[in-house]
């Protein structure tokens, strides 16, 4: 059983539905939410990258106008441990004790009447410090080292041999630095206690996460704690712990008794939340004179925090991206006095794929092949380790199309062969894989008497258009139009959804939502009277169009949502729709496929002056089937964007003595500006998945991959020199 | 030594008294206060956004007397007397200004946060006549940052206001 998809409104470029409340700032965000009564607090954070906390003197900032609280570890209580998640174990609680484990770790919160008198008395706060040296450096021989943490190497077939009889051999290192997410939006928390209830506005990606970690930190029960985020000014994967500051604030106002308000400040966004971890990996490739690739060891080390944990993987999309009967992977984390590095769109392939797309494109200038067909020979047809058919995959589509489009052939692979003036010009492509996910997820569909409908889930829309697509993939299913839906999310009393990460909520909601329309035709066939055409009938009898249901087979039998409602006397009629594909895809007997890609990109780099310029860059995309071509088209277009950061701008610098992060600002670390970005082309291929119910897939994250490599790629086709360390500065160029 | 900043003489707070969005306003602030916070805290006007509070992600653009400037770097207390226009202030009632509309349409944002700020950029940019190419409209919008990455679709936008406007 099944609801149809009309393709009616499916697809549709429609504005998006919360553009015009965006675009007249009337869009709540957290840190818009004000609550009469509020104090303000504000965080003061360690100095230090590693030491203990000798003594806290904070005689002068409570004695300060409008002070109503210092909270130290000295006088907070215990917290209880948040739980893992299905994205690994929260952050180290604050205030556990007087040790420093990282540059920015919060000491105390201020509280006061006004913020600016928070502000003010967090000056006065006097720590006293015993600095001990941090380890910063990947390579110091006493930070802690964990392998393979998480279970997520691959060991298939015997690589050393392959490696061994390869006709010709790569040997490559890859360095990242480590990115900030910096979303726009200040990460804003605004907590109110009524007893053991709990009201908290909070910028989080995943509200169920942040209630379920709030009630074990405070031991309250879950029911009672209500997360709001109807707005999220971006995250990018910066929303999806419970961090620090958001048990601080909630912490706070229990113990004042009052609400309180906390909103990070630009640098703190750098300390208090996830980033990007730096990386270095090694990668070793063994392929036949005919470019076939034999054998693959992927060897990837990342940063971590001294005392937490950060579920991720660099290699964990290595062994299937390409069609490699023998791979090793090899994860690698390092423990550092640093804040801890979290989730940063596409993590582990935005970083796996520059090593892997780099090495291919040397390879291609060693075997004489083209690098475009060099990815053609080396296609995974099927899934390259359970050999399975994938559900969808059109990656030789996205890299013939792009090459077409792109004017790929035009390319002399000759370096510095092609310029303009005192500009010297590159072509780079680079193949894009990435990795299915979806997590369990409901949603509720209510229609009233009018046969208008209400959607509701514990979701997010964070920029990606959630409101938009739930609300087109609902009238579509239903036969309505787009005014007679109404999409509440970003709550998490409403029916228990996933995070948006992962690039798993669309697939997950619209299997959820696909299937709450479903049970809801069923409903109202259940509810028709005896003489009804539609009595007794299935939900594959029936179609949804108009306002109401028909038979399949007889355009001129059916009534409307309003007849059959109405005749009953219901004022609404709900049901439920529920989705686990992760659960589903076990017997699926095929490979879940992600969406690909295929990137082109020409730069210009000036001779003189060593200054690297993006002209053009062509995305072909296979996303399955679009909920909606305008907001799929910016998903891709946003990745991209933060590719080129990735590429060319991005590094949180530690100061190597410290920790001090020396570029905590947005005058310092470098993100792409309007200048740094042509017109970005976007090309979608392929067909409806045919795993995911709905055809769709996700979008949210694949936009960022394959960039950067596909510049590096530029850079040496301009050069001839070639780039293993991002951020590409001016200073590699010259 | 940083401390002594909060132990100024006896003036700390006072009235300033400004037209926002052509409504003549009296606010009683902390000297500390913000032209931004001014807006956000005392006057509810929301829709002008803090982020970074550094004058580097231009999401708190506002018009002074017609022009745009960060409000986040601007003291409330210094504007008494001026003409503050932010997001809420630019259409009539009930109706998009044009390129607030531009921006729905072209998809010209995401997650919305740095929207206000693009927007009141942008309307002076056309008013500044400094939209009279692509080149000049990256350019000149370089200093409102969008992390989601929605710079084509803004160019976009502006593109076809200035278009019509007969700007180009």
């Amino acid at each position: 059983m099944t609801a149809t998809i009309n393709d009616r409104l499916l697809g549709q470029p429609f504005d998006r539905l919360d553009g015009v409340l965006k675009a007249t700032g009337a869009a709540p965000y957290p840190s818009d939410v004000s609550i009469p009564g509020q104090a303000h607090a504000v965080l003061l954070q360690s100095p230090i990258g590693a030491g203990r906390i000798r003594a806290i003197d904070s005689t002068a900032a409570e004695a300060a106008p409008g002070v109503v609280a210092v909270i130290t570890h000295l006088n907070s209580p215990a917290l209880g441990e948040a739980p893992m998640t299905g994205l690994g174990g929260p952050p180290r609680n604050p205030f556990t004790d007087d040790r420093v484990l990282h540059y920015g770790q919060n000491v105390a919160v201020v509280v006061a009447e006004r913020r600016e008198q928070a502000m003010a008395a967090a000056l006065l706060v006097d720590v006293d410090y015993e600095v001990s040296a941090p380890i910063l450096d990947m390579d110091d021989p006493r930070a802690a080292v964990e392998n393979n943490a998480w279970g997520l190497e691959t060991h298939d077939g015997d690589v050393e041999a392959a490696l061994a009889g390869a006709q010709v051999t790569y040997d490559g290192t890859f360095r990242i630095a480590p990115e900030t997410n910096n979303p726009i939006g200040l990460f804003t928390t605004v907590a109110e206690w009524d007893g053991d209830r709990l009201t908290i506005h909070d910028s989080t990606q995943w509200p169920m996460m942040v209630r379920a970690s709030l009630a074990a930190v405070f031991g309250v029960p879950e029911a009672g704690v209500r997360v709001l985020v109807p707005y999220l000014g971006g995250g990018f994967g910066n929303g999806l712990r419970t961090w620090p500051h958001t048990i601080l604030t909630a912490l706070a106002a229990r113990m004042l008794g009052r609400p309180v308000k906390l909103t990070l400040t630009r640098p703190q966004m750098f300390t208090s939340l996830g980033h990007r971890a730096q990386s270095r990996q090694r990668l070793r490739l063994g392929v036949g004179g005919d470019g076939r690739m034999l054998a693959m060891d992927h060897d990837a080390t990342a940063s971590l925090a001294a005392e937490e944990t950060n579920f991720s993987a660099i290699v964990i999309g290595s062994p299937e991206a390409y069609a490699t009967p023998n791979v090793a992977t090899h994860d690698r984390q390092v423990r550092l006095n640093i804040p801890n590095p979290s989730f940063m769109r596409a993590p582990g392939h935005a970083e796996a794929n520059f090593a892997i797309e780099s090495a291919l494109d040397e390879l291609s200038y060693q075997l004489g092949i083209d690098p475009v067909e060099l990815r053609l020979i080396n296609h995974a047809d099927v899934h390259p380790r359970s050999g399975l058919p994938w559900s969808s995959n059109a990656l030789r589509e996205c890299l013939t199309v792009g090459a077409e489009q792109f004017g790929w052939n035009d390319r002399n692979p000759e370096p510095q062969s092609m310029r303009d003036g005192n500009k010297l010009i590159g072509y780079g492509m680079a193949g894009v894989t990435f990795g299915w996910y979806a997590a369990p997820c409901t949603a509720t569909i209510t229609m009233d008497s009018a046969g208008s409908v209400i959607v509701r889930a514990a979701a997010t829309d964070i920029g990606t258009g959630t409101y938009t697509v739930a609300a087109q993939l609902t009238a579509d299913l239903l036969g309505l139009s787009m005014d007679d839906v109404t999409v509440k999310i970003g709550d998490s009393d409403l029916p228990p959804a996933p995070q948006s990460g992962g690039s798993g909520l669309a697939v997950a909601l619209a299997a959820a939502v696909q299937s709450g329309a479903a049970k809801l035709i069923e409903a109202l066939i259940d509810a028709v009277g005896d003489s009804s055409p539609l009595r007794g009938k299935t939900v594959d009898e029936v179609v949804a169009e108009n306002g109401g249901l028909r038979l399949r087979d007889d355009a001129d039998a059916g009534e409307t949502f309003r007849e059959i409602l109405g005749r009953h006397g219901l004022d609404h009629l709900t049901a439920e729709g529920t989705s686990d594909l992760a659960a589903a895809a076990k017997n699926a007997k095929m490979a879940t496929a992600p969406a690909f890609a295929a990137r082109f990109v020409e730069i210009t780099i000036d001779e003189d002056l060593g200054l690297l310029r993006v002209k053009r860059l062509l995305s072909v995309v296979d996303g399955g089937r679009l909920l909606n071509a305008k907001t799929a088209r910016s998903q891709i277009i946003g990745g991209a964007v933060m590719g080129i950061g990735m590429a060319m701008f991005e590094d949180t610098i530690y100061d190597q003595d410290t920790g001090r992060i020396a570029n905590a600002t947005f005058g310092d670390y470098l993100v792409p500006v309007n200048a740094d970005v042509p017109d970005l082309d976007v090309v979608f291929v392929g067909e409806p998945d045919r795993f995911s119910p709905t055809g769709v897939k996700g979008l949210g994250e694949v936009g960022v991959v394959g960039v950067a490599a596909a510049i590096a790629n530029a850079v040496y086709h301009a050069t001839g020199r070639r780039m293993r360390s991002l951020p590409i500065t001016i200073d590699q160029l010259m | 030594m940083v401390r002594a900043a909060t132990k100024l003489g006896s003036v700390t707070e006072g009235t300033v008294i400004l037209t926002v969005n052509g409504v003549q306003r009296e606010v009683f602030v902390d000297n500390q206060t913000t032209l931004l916070d001014l807006l956000r805290d005392h006057l509810d006007l929301t829709g002008t956004k803090k982020g970074c509070d550094q004058g580097a992600c231009g999401a708190c653009t506002v018009h002074v007397d017609g022009k745009r400037i960060v409000s986040c770097l601007a003291l409330a207390r210094q504007y008494d007397g001026r003409d503050v226009t932010t997001i809420e202030g630019v259409a009539a009632e009930g109706e998009l200004h044009p390129v607030q509309e531009a921006f729905v349409r072209h998809d010209g944002l995401q997650c919305g946060f740095c929207t206000p700020g693009q927007i009141m950029s942008a309307i002076s940019l056309l008013e500044e006549g400094r939209a009279s190419t692509d080149e000049d409209i990256r350019e000149f919008m370089s200093g409102n940052l969008c992390r989601c990455g929605t710079y084509p679709n803004i160019v976009a936008a502006i593109r076809e206001c200035a278009d019509r406007d007969g700007d180009r």
